[in-house]
Formats: structure tokens, sequence, C-alpha cells
């Protein structure tokens, strides 16, 4: 969301979350349908499913903070980043956002595949809230950044999906509000772009900014973050500084300091 | 310490500030046109032949029916073709907006899973599509209509305030029907049936004059019928169209528009879960 608001100081709350807790219910049948309605009608009950994905959590981001978010597949990462971002409302609690926020929770999202580049720069671009003049003044900066050439032009459908991510991330790394929330957008490119893209988060660190970075790669975020949270099955385990957090999180994990978690970008 | 811009609390059906959801809404209207205009370009209406069938699919269908009207006995004259392609263009605004609405919601997963927006804006956009495919087809009628040698007067004029209630009217089905196809999926299987039947019970392939008494009872019922007939009386016969047409109209357009978006405003906080 574009903002107006000033300046945000180092320090001031970006983001409060107080008592969160979230509860998916999912249906057992694929898909809600009047047909499925009116057979549970007469079974007199509905097939569903309750899944906690967030219990009781509480977390203060501040201005000029990285936070990292880890934790194992199904701990609740990517629903709490949609619940600060405003995506999906909470079951308990309350959440407090003090400025603009904007999402990279996924990559390319607004795009059309069938009109060119450029075209989607705009078009993605004003899905992310940006105005056609910012994006028309931040043009070659997007294009330069993703390193696309005369492809550009060419419809998008026609692009190698290392070129799709990358005009993806190159647009999504343009828009600056005040808090920013990237959930595992960074593993995009070959190795000399991942590089850039990840010089690209640290450039946007700054005292009037708070970051949120959603990741699997432990290295980056010992490099980038200056706090990090880990959650598990939807409970907040611990938050502290990155090495002691990070560290602790690989012990639990049984991997130590093994290749394999480090790698990865 | 300072205000929050954003408070999330759980879920209660209700309405959201409404000052402020227009304002994101206005926000994004440039959001608005470049989505519609890459949906019509993804259904290939920028290409030369594409265009050409925008306005051939209605020149058809305007033949097919008057052949149906011919065969069935009705009066086929120059009048009753004037009648029929402007009708039933206008009933295709609506018609698309249905079609185009019903699965905007749905189909825009993973724009409502990964970012914060009006969702309202998706159904929007359908009929923003449907009134694109629409304005060719008015140019079509115009030609017609002067092949046809019907006289044109200032009475005409009448046209620009249906079309209005029509947008209306299509943009509260649109949002109607997207926030319905949420939780009923099977409503946009259901929808053919429906807009064929709203096709026959409207003064389409006859004049609303034409109907038989004891059908009247189902023109209260249809939403299209004051509508399509006040923009018959205006652009084919030049006339100014009856005053509790017009009525009827308004008050048939406004109703579904506040209602459906009512509905839609207090439910879409909760569509990502549902998707």
């Amino acid at each position: 969301m574009p903002s107006a608001s000033s300046p945000h100081k180092t320090k001031e709350i970006a983001v409060s979350v107080r008592a969160l807790g979230l509860t998916y219910t999912t249906a057992i049948d694929r898909r809600p349908t009047l047909r499925a309605r009116a057979k549970s009608l007469g079974r007199g009950s509905k097939q569903t499913r309750v899944i906690r994905a967030l219990d009781n959590v509480d977390l203060d981001v501040e201005y000029g903070q990285v936070l990292g978010v880890i934790g194992a597949n199904g701990a609740g990462k990517s629903s709490m980043m949609r619940v600060i971002a405003g995506i999906i409302p909470p079951s308990q609690g309350r959440i407090e956002v003090f400025g603009s926020v904007s999402t990279l929770l996924a990559l390319g999202v607004g795009f059309n595949p069938s009109m060119s580049g450029r075209d989607n720069v705009f078009l993605g671009g004003l899905a992310a809230g940006m105005s056609r003049d910012e994006i028309a003044d931040h043009f070659q900066e997007i294009t330069d950044f993703s390193e696309l050439g005369e492809a550009i032009d060419a419809p998008m459908r026609t692009y190698s999906s290392g070129m799709f991510s990358r005009l993806a991330f190159s647009v999504a790394a343009t828009v600056r509000p005040d808090i920013l929330i990237v959930d595992e957008a960074l593993s995009t490119g070959d190795a000399k772009f991942k590089e850039k893209s990840l010089n690209r988060i640290k450039e946007l660190r700054s005292d009037d900014r708070a970051l949120i970075l959603v990741s699997h790669a432990m290295a980056t975020l010992r490099d980038v973050c200056n706090d990090v949270a880990w959650l598990h099955k939807g409970k907040l385990v611990q938050r502290g500084a990155p090495g002691v957090t990070i560290d602790a999180y690989q012990e639990f994990l049984q991997l130590g300091k093994s290749a394999a978690i480090d790698e990865d970008v | 310490m300072s205000t929050p811009s954003q408070v999330y609390e759980p879920f209660k059906a209700g309405l959201p500030p409404l000052v402020r959801y227009w304002k994101s809404l206005w926000s994004r209207r440039r959001f608005i046109s470049e989505y519609s205009r890459s949906e019509l370009r993804e259904q290939h209406f920028d290409s030369a032949f594409g265009q050409l069938w925008l306005v051939l699919n209605p020149l058809l269908l305007s033949a097919v029916y008057f052949l149906l009207i011919i065969i069935i006995g009705g009066a086929s004259d120059a009048l009753r073709y004037a009648h029929l392609t402007a009708t039933l263009f206008l009933f295709y605004l609506v018609a698309n907006s249905l079609t185009g609405g019903v699965k905007s919601i749905t189909a825009g997963q993973r724009l409502i899973l990964n970012t914060a927006f009006p969702r309202i804006m998706l159904p929007i956009s359908a009929v923003v599509i449907a009134v694109f495919k629409f304005l060719p087809t008015l140019v079509i009628f115009f030609i017609i209509r002067s092949v046809l040698g019907l006289a044109y007067s200032w009475q005409m004029l009448w046209a620009l305030p249906i079309l209005l209630i029509t947008i209306v009217l299509a943009l509260g089905l649109a949002i109607t029907i997207s926030c319905i196809n949420v939780y009923f999926r099977d409503i946009a299987s259901f929808l053919p049936y429906l807009t064929r039947t709203l096709l026959y019970l409207s003064p389409i392939l006859y004049e609303a004059s034409a109907l038989k008494p004891a059908l009247r009872s189902l023109q209260a019922l249809n939403p299209l019928f004051p509508i399509l007939d006040s923009w018959s009386q205006a652009l084919v016969y030049g006339q100014a169209p009856q005053g509790s047409n017009l009525l009827a109209a308004l008050a048939w357009a406004m109703g579904i528009f506040l209602i459906g978006t009512y509905f839609f405003l207090s439910r879409e906080r909760e569509f990502a879960v549902r998707l």
C-alpha cells in the first residue's frame, strides 16, 4: 500500500501481535457446493477438519529491525505473514500495524503470461500498490536489475522460469513500503542473481523500515537479520539474537551446521 | 504512541470502514483498468480477428434470433429487427458481467492469497470487461439503425441514463454472484440456465406490449424488463421512456447493487480462507 505517513523512527513499534491464534476449518469435501451442502443437511453434520495454524503468539517488530522467521514446514510462518499483511483475519487476538505494508509472499502475483514483460511490470507493480507514475520512474531500474534486455517486450509465456522470477523479483524489490514482508522469495535465478537479490534486500535495511524475512536459508538469515523468531507448530519457541536462536533451532533439528541447511540461499 | 494505521481482529460479519475502503479502491483504479485490459487480451481481443469476432458474434446472434422470430411467426419488419439488436446487445452486457463475475473471486485465488486489496475490484473488472465488449456492438447497432432508415431524435439521449442504470445493475449482479460462488461453487454451472431464462423472460424476442396478460406477473420479477423496454423505446422508437419504467429500473438496480455490495463487503475478509 502506498503510504503518505511520516517517516518512522528507530525503535518505534512497527507491528504488534498480541495473543494471535489462527484456526483453519477445511472441508473434507473437495469443493464447497450447493450439492455438498444439501447432502450434509441430510446427515446433520458438516464434514470438516480443524487445523490450528497459530496458537497464542505474541510478537513485536520495531522499525530498524530485520526479523528472520524460521521453523519447520507447517510451523505457521506463512500463515502469520498473511495475518500481519491483512490477507487472512485472525481467529483470536489482535494485530496492530503502524505503517504501510508490502508483501512479497509469492513472485509474479498479478502477472499475466500472455502479456509482454513490459506490460507485466506495470501490472505487477500496480498489484503491489505502486502508482503508474512510480513504476514509470523506476522502469529502467527494474529492467536493468532483471537483466532481461530485449526480452522485456516478448510475451511472458516465452520466458524461462528463471527469467520469470528475475523480473518478478525486480518489480517487487522496487516497492518502498514502511514494512516489507518477504516469504522465501529470495531463492530465484542462478547464483549470481541470488547474490544480487540478497544485496538488494540488504540495501532495503534502514532505520525507518522494518523487514520480516521468512526463510530456510540459515546462512542468509545470520548474515542479514538482527533478530530471529522461531516458530514451531504454531507457537513461538524462541526469539532473540540470530546466532543464538538459529543455533538452538539447528540443534533442535539435530542437523547441526550441516551443509544441507547452510548452503541454500 | 501513534495510532495504528491498520488493526486486524477476528473476523466478524459486518461492514469494513467504508471511507477507508473507498479510498483504497479508488487508489487502485489504474490496476482495475490494466487488469481488465490484460484479461481482454488473454481472450485474444487485441488481435484483428479477435476484434472482428467481437463484432461478428453479436451480429450472428441477432441473425439467429431474427430467424427464430420469423419461424415462430412474429412480426418481422425493420422495427422488429432494430428492437431485437438493441435489446439483445444490452442484454449481453448484463449476461457477460454475470459470466465474467461468477468466477472472478475463485479465479483470482493467487492474487487474493498473496496481496491485500479490496476484493470487490475483481467483480468490478469483470463488468469493465463486459462494457468494453459492449461498446463496439453499440456502434454496430447505430449502423444497423441507419441502414434500416429509422429517424433520429433528441429523445434518444434517454439511452444514456438507462445505460448507467444497466451498468449499476450489472455491477450489483456480478458482485453478488462472485460472492455466492465462493460458498457454492456449482452456481457457475447453473448460470447458463439462469441467463437463458432471463433472455426469454425479457422483451427481446418480443415487444414488451406483446406479452400475454397471464404472464404479466413475471414481468415484475425481472429486473431487466423495465430496462430493456425503456432502452428500446428510446433507441429504436426515439421516444421518451415511461417514467414508471425508469423508476422501476432504477429501484431494481440500486436495490441489487446495495444488497450485493453489503453482502460482499461483510464477507470478503473471509475469502482468503475459503479458497
